[in-house]
Order: structure tokens, then C-alpha cells, then sequence
């Protein structure tokens, strides 16, 4: 089945009145299940590729579909609750909510999808003692690592089964040994739960271990 | 979850959150002792003034206040005096009658106001008798017997013991004069008023004018000043007479109404200035904190909240470091309140004097009236959310990849 599908995508920024062309033509369909690492040098359109595959963004031109809709002309509030619903984001800054603990931020989306709040503790906590982080539950983001951080913000996005879970380069800022766990639990989560992944990354262990590539250069995509 | 979002977001910037909750504090503080004081005094100064002439209501003729007149009085029977003894709230009641004439003394003359009571009942409505600065007042059953503003006895160079013939224009119109003995003399607090006024017997005074059994007033004294409206309204309904009429004390004394008016409504101006200041105080700092959040904001805006949520949040933060800084401002402002009531301020100098040209004892007073805390608690809660609307507005139209992107 067809999770998301871009038609002739073209994203141009205005960059103090000089237009950018971010993405120049765009076309990919991602299929549910699939793994898919974007590669690509610095500034050749993956975060906004995602932006936009995430309804973060809207294009300039072509089309998104969105398990078969198109999601071009939806309204902010619209998008807003595709993002709840349908989506898991994983930045590369981990972005967690620094007031709150590991369950705390893990929580916090569901709690948003108004999810009472004794079946979210045993939601997060059994996900948590899934991927092996059981131990972070009640760590604010200050006190762990940034692998661990990042793999609390890899469950916080897939704990409400979404549909596509989008990652911009999510091991960017760790070591390789921690970049290699990381990857470990996402292709884990990807055969175990079949969870959709599209991220991007020009590390190359991440690029050797993607099931399927995409090349992007200069806002097209190479291969 | 976006309160517990809200608690542990005040508690990670101590020193701004704290910034705010002072300006709370200050703010409710000063304006509870302010608005304390200036209630308090106030009641004060009514209440004596009223306790210590006018009474806190008058039954008089319809018309008299506007244009007295010895004809526009009325009598006193039976039925009015147990009317009056049996309206709840009613705890004393004193008849007078008011009129102008020529006091002399061998040589001196002087105009006079005449100022006609019974002593007995009029203890029970107000103390001037109380200033008996010479000799002594008459008593219920003496005639022809007066009581003399201090200043009056002086200008008519007149001794305590003297005699003095009065001479007033009576009921019917006719001239009337008999001869009173000085049996003592009142501090009256107003110059104008003790260099001119006479009091005597309402016996005494109903004899000389002619006036058999009428009266030009009744006033009256309530237990609790804040059911004045309730015992006048039932007062009226038990009278029952059109040509009557029920005064309260500030239809009796309108400039000090005004006056008290006047610097009350100038103490409000100066608390909303005080207001104004603390608003922009908290916009400021709630601005600072939403600013410095953005980034923040952009991921959950990403996860899918919805933009007004996160509005919400900006006002519960605002809104439990205000109610917080209000608990505080409310009980500091109750002790320090309550502790002026207890120690009044005392004036001296000029204020002191100023006070006592207006009847008023010199002091301020405060006040624990519960609206009092309410109006100000209200109204800081007004501002707060007020000087929320612009910081919540900009996170409201926060677009979630310019917040992830804004550092
Ligand atoms: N908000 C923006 N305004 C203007 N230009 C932008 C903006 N975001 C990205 N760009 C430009 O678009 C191009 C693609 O950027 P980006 O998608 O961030 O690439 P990558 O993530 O692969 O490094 C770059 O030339 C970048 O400078
Ligand atoms: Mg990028």
C-alpha cells in the first residue's frame, strides 16, 4: 500500500527576495513498510524534503498524497492533526520537551489524541522496556546522553503507531557506536512492527545499511 | 499534563518567574493598602461626621433640604414614634427643628442658627453634646436654657450663667423672643458653625416659633452603615406618609459625598496607572519566555499539538504565577491592613488641621472589607490575562518549522 506520493514536487524559497530552488522536481512514492534512508550532500533539499513529506511545509508547486489524499490545500489545523495522527517526527536534535521526563515526553502525544492517562503510562512503559530504555523513564532530557535521548525520541514518535515515521538526519550528532544501536532499533521497529521509515542522513553507515537509497543532488533525485 | 507543563516551566527560569510574582505581590499589595486605607479613612470620616451632627438619615418634609422653611415640618405622633421603634435596625431616633434668628447680649448682637433638639434622644443619635467645653448641656426637661457655640459666647462677650434674648421669626410669621440663660458652650470643630450656633430645648424652640407640636426633622442612627438602604426602605414603607421623605446622610451632606467621591475616584486613576505599569511588566516578561521557548514550541507544534493549546499554555503559566503572587499580596495586604486598623495613622501638622475643618478625627483608618480583596484580586487577574493576549497571539501563529528553526 501507497503511504505518501509526490507528483512533480518543486519547493523554491525566497531568500531575501532571491528565489532559492530548494526541490526541483520531485517525484517518489514511498510504500508502507519500507525503509528508506535520503542521501545527499549538505543543501541539496533533504530537510525540506521531509518538511514537506511531513506536512510540515507546503509546496511551491506538484502534489503530496497522503495515503491516497492530497494534502496540498488542507488547512494548518488540518495538517496539524495528520501530524498527530498519521506521523512521528525525529529531529536531529533530539527536541525533547526539556521540563519532562523520558515517560513524561513519551506521553505527551498521546496525551494530545486525549488518551487517559493510567493506559498512557502502561503504553509508554511497556514500549520503553521494548526498546531497552526502561531504566530512563523518570530522566529529564539534562540528565541523559544524547543517544539516550534519541532513543526515548524514537519512541515518543512510533508510540502512536503512525502510519510513516519521518527522521532528518537523526544520528548526526552521535558517535558511530551509539548511531549503530540507534539504527539497530529503528530496522527493529521496522521488521517488527512493518512502521514506515523515510529519513535522511549523509553518514555513511546509515547509507549502507538503508534497504532502499534515494540520492538527492541540487534538489533532484540522482538515484 | 499542560498544567503540570505549566508548574514546571514557571520553576525553570526562578529568576524571571519571580520577577513576575513580585510585580504581583507589589501590585495587589499596594493596591489592597491603598484602597484599604482610602475605604477606611472614608467610612471614618462619615461616620463621624454623620455620628457627630446629621445622623446616618433624616425623615424630613419633602422639599425641606432643598428649601427650608419652618413650614415644612411636620408632628410627631404616636404612630410615627412607634413606626420608628419598631423598624429593625433603627437604634435611636432624634427630633429637631432648625431655625435662624437674632441672638443678643447688652450690646451684641449676633444672627444665629437655631438648633432645637432633645437631649435624651439626641445622645442617641450623635455626640456633639459630648463637647461641652463650659459649663453643661441642658437636660430634656429644662426651659429656657441654651448651649452656645464656643465662639459665639466669646464674640458676645457673654459668661456662663448670662442671659441672652433670642429673637426668631416664627411659624405663622409673627416675631417671637424670650429670654434663655447660658447654661454652657460646644467645640464644634468648624469656626463658622461655632461663632453661630445656638442650641436649646426642642420645647423651648417649639414655643418660640409657634410651632406646637412640629418638627423640621427626625434624625436617625442605624446599627450597621451597610443597611442603610434596607432600613430606609422599610422605614418608608411603615411611615406611609407622600409628604415625607427619607434622607440618607449623603442626600443630607452632599459635599462630603462628593468629596469622598472625588478622592476615591482619584485613588482609582492612580491604581490603574499602577496597573498600566504592571501590565507591561508581566507582557514584557511573558514575551521574554515565550520568545526564548520557540524552538521548543516548533517540536510540539511538529508532534501535532493544536496551535491553541499551546496558547492555553502561556496563559495557565501566567495565570498560576499570578494567582500565587495574589495569595501572597492578599495576605500581606490583610496583615497590614488589620494592623492599621487596630493602629490607626495619626496625622499632625497641616493634615491634622485639614482633617478637623471637615469634622473628621485625624487619623487614617483601613479596612478588611472582603470586596477589598476581591476588586483588587479581579482586577490583577484581568491584567494578567490582558498582557498575555499579545504573547499568546505570536505563539499562536507560530509556524512549527520556523519555531524549530528560530536560535
Ligand atoms: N527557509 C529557507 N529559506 C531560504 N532558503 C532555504 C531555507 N531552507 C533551506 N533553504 C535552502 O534550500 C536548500 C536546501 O536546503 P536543505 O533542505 O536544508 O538541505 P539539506 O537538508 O540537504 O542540507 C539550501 O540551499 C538552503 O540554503
Ligand atoms: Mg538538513
Amino acid at each position: 500500500m501507497e503511504i505518501v506520493k509526490t507528483e512533480n514536487l518543486v519547493k523554491i524559497y525566497q531568500d531575501n527576495g532571491v528565489p532559492v530552488e530548494a526541490l526541483k522536481m520531485i517525484n517518489l512514492s514511498v510504500s508502507k513498510g519500507e525503509y528508506v534512508v535520503i542521501a545527499g550532500p549538505s543543501g541539496s533539499g533533504k530537510t525540506t524534503l521531509l518538511n514537506l513529506l511531513g506536512a510540515l511545509d507546503k509546496p511551491t508547486k506538484g502534489k503530496i498524497y497522503f495515503e491516497g489524499e492530497d494534502i496540498t490545500l488542507k488547512e494548518k489545523s488540518d495538517l496539524a492533526k495528520i501530524r498527530l495522527h498519521k506521523l512521528g517526527f525525529i529531529f536531529q536534535a533530539y527536541n525533547l520537551i526539556p521540563v519532562l521526563s523520558a515517560i513524561e515526553n513519551i506521553e505527551f502525544s498521546m496525551m494530545l489524541l486525549g488518551i487517559p492517562e493510567k493506559e498512557r503510562k502502561e503504553k509508554a512503559l511497556s514500549l520503553m522496556d521494548e526498546l531497552g530504555i526502561k531504566e530512563l523513564a523518570d530522566k529529564r532530557p539534562n540528565e541523559m546522553s544524547g543517544g539516550q535521548q534519541q532513543r526515548v525520541a524514537v519512541t515518543r514518535a512510533i508510540v502512536n503507531n503512525p502510519s510513516l515515521v519521518l527522521a532528518d538526519e537523526p544520528t548526526a550528532n552521535l558517535d558511530s557506536v551509539t548511531a549503530g544501536h540507534l539504527l539497530d532499533l529503528m530496522e527493529r521497529m521496522n521488521a517488527e512492527k512493518n512502521i514506515t521509515f523515510i529519513f535522511s542522513s549523509h553518514d555513511r553507515q546509515v547509507i549502507d545499511r538503508a534497504k532502499r537509497l534515494i540520492i538527492l543532488k541540487d534538489g533532484l533525485i540522482e538515484s | 499534563m499542560l498544567l503540570k507543563l505549566a508548574w514546571r516551566n514557571i520553576w525553570r527560569n526562578k529568576r524571571r518567574s519571580l520577577l513576575t510574582l513580585a510585580a504581583v505581590v507589589f501590585a495587589s499589595l499596594m493596591a489592597i493598602a491603598m484602597r484599604g486605607i482610602q475605604l477606611g479613612t472614608f467610612a471614618l470620616n462619615i461616620k463621624t461626621v454623620v455620628e457627630l451632627f446629621s445622623g446616618y438619615m433624616q425623615i424630613q418634609e419633602n422639599g425641606y433640604h432643598d428649601n427650608p422653611s419652618l413650614n415644612k415640618s411636620f408632628i410627631v405622633d404616636q404612630s410615627m414614634i412607634s413606626s420608628l421603634q419598631n423598624t429593625k435596625g433603627i437604634l435611636g431616633f432624634a427630633p429637631r427643628l432648625y431655625a435662624d434668628g437674632l441672638i443678643s447680649y447688652k450690646n451684641e448682637s449676633r444672627g444665629t442658627a437655631i438648633f432645637a433638639i432633645d437631649p435624651d434622644k439626641e445622645s442617641l443619635v450623635t455626640n456633639f453634646m459630648q463637647n461641652v467645653d463650659r459649663g453643661k448641656f441642658f437636660t430634656s426637661d429644662s426651659s429656657h436654657e441654651v448651649v452656645l457655640g464656643s465662639q459665639l459666647l466669646e464674640n458676645l462677650k457673654a459668661k456662663i450663667g448670662d442671659n441672652v434674648i433670642i429673637l426668631a421669626q416664627g411659624f405663622d410669621g409673627t416675631l417671637g423672643n424670650q429670654k434663655y440663660k447660658i447654661v454652657g458652650t460646644v467645640k464644634l470643630g468648624v469656626q463658622g458653625m461655632e461663632a453661630a450656633t445656638v442650641f436649646m430645648g426642642i420645647k423651648s424652640a417649639q414655643s418660640l416659633l409657634g410651632m406646637g407640636n412640629r418638627v423640621n426633622a427626625i434624625a436617625i442612627k442605624v446599627h450597621n452603615i451597610n443597611q442603610l438602604k434596607k432600613v430606609k426602605k422599610s422605614l418608608i414603607q411603615v411611615i406611609h406618609d407622600p409628604n415625607l421623605s427619607v434622607l440618607l446622610w449623603n442626600n443630607v451632606n452632599p459635599g462630603l459625598q462628593q468629596m469622598l467621591e472625588f478622592s476615591s475616584v482619584r485613588g482609582i486613576i492612580f491604581l490603574g496607572i499602577l496597573f498600566v505599569i504592571v501590565a507591561f511588566g508581566i507582557l514584557n516578561t511573558v514575551l521574554m519566555s515565550v520568545t526564548e521557548r520557540f524552538r521548543e514550541f516548533g517540536v510540539v507544534l511538529s508532534i501535532g499539538m493544536p496551535q491553541i493549546k499551546l496558547t492555553y499554555l502561556v496563559y495557565i503559566e501566567t495565570l498560576l504565577l499570578t494567582l500565587f503572587g495574589l495569595l501572597l499580596g492578599n495576605l500581606l495586604g490583610f496583615v497590614l491592613n488589620s494592623y492599621i486598623v487596630d493602629h490607626p495613622i495619626m496625622f499632625g501638622g497641616e493634615m491634622k488641621k485639614m482633617y478637623e475643618s471637615y469634622h473628621f478625627l485625624p487619623q487614617a483608618q483601613s479596612s478588611t472589607d472582603f470586596k477589598i480583596f476581591l476588586y483588587v484580586s479581579l482586577a490583577i487577574i484581568l491584567i494578567s490575562l490582558f498582557a498575555c493576549i499579545y504573547p499568546a497571539h505570536k505563539v499562536y501563529k507560530l509556524e512549527p518549522l520556523k519555531g524549530i528553526r528560530h536560535t
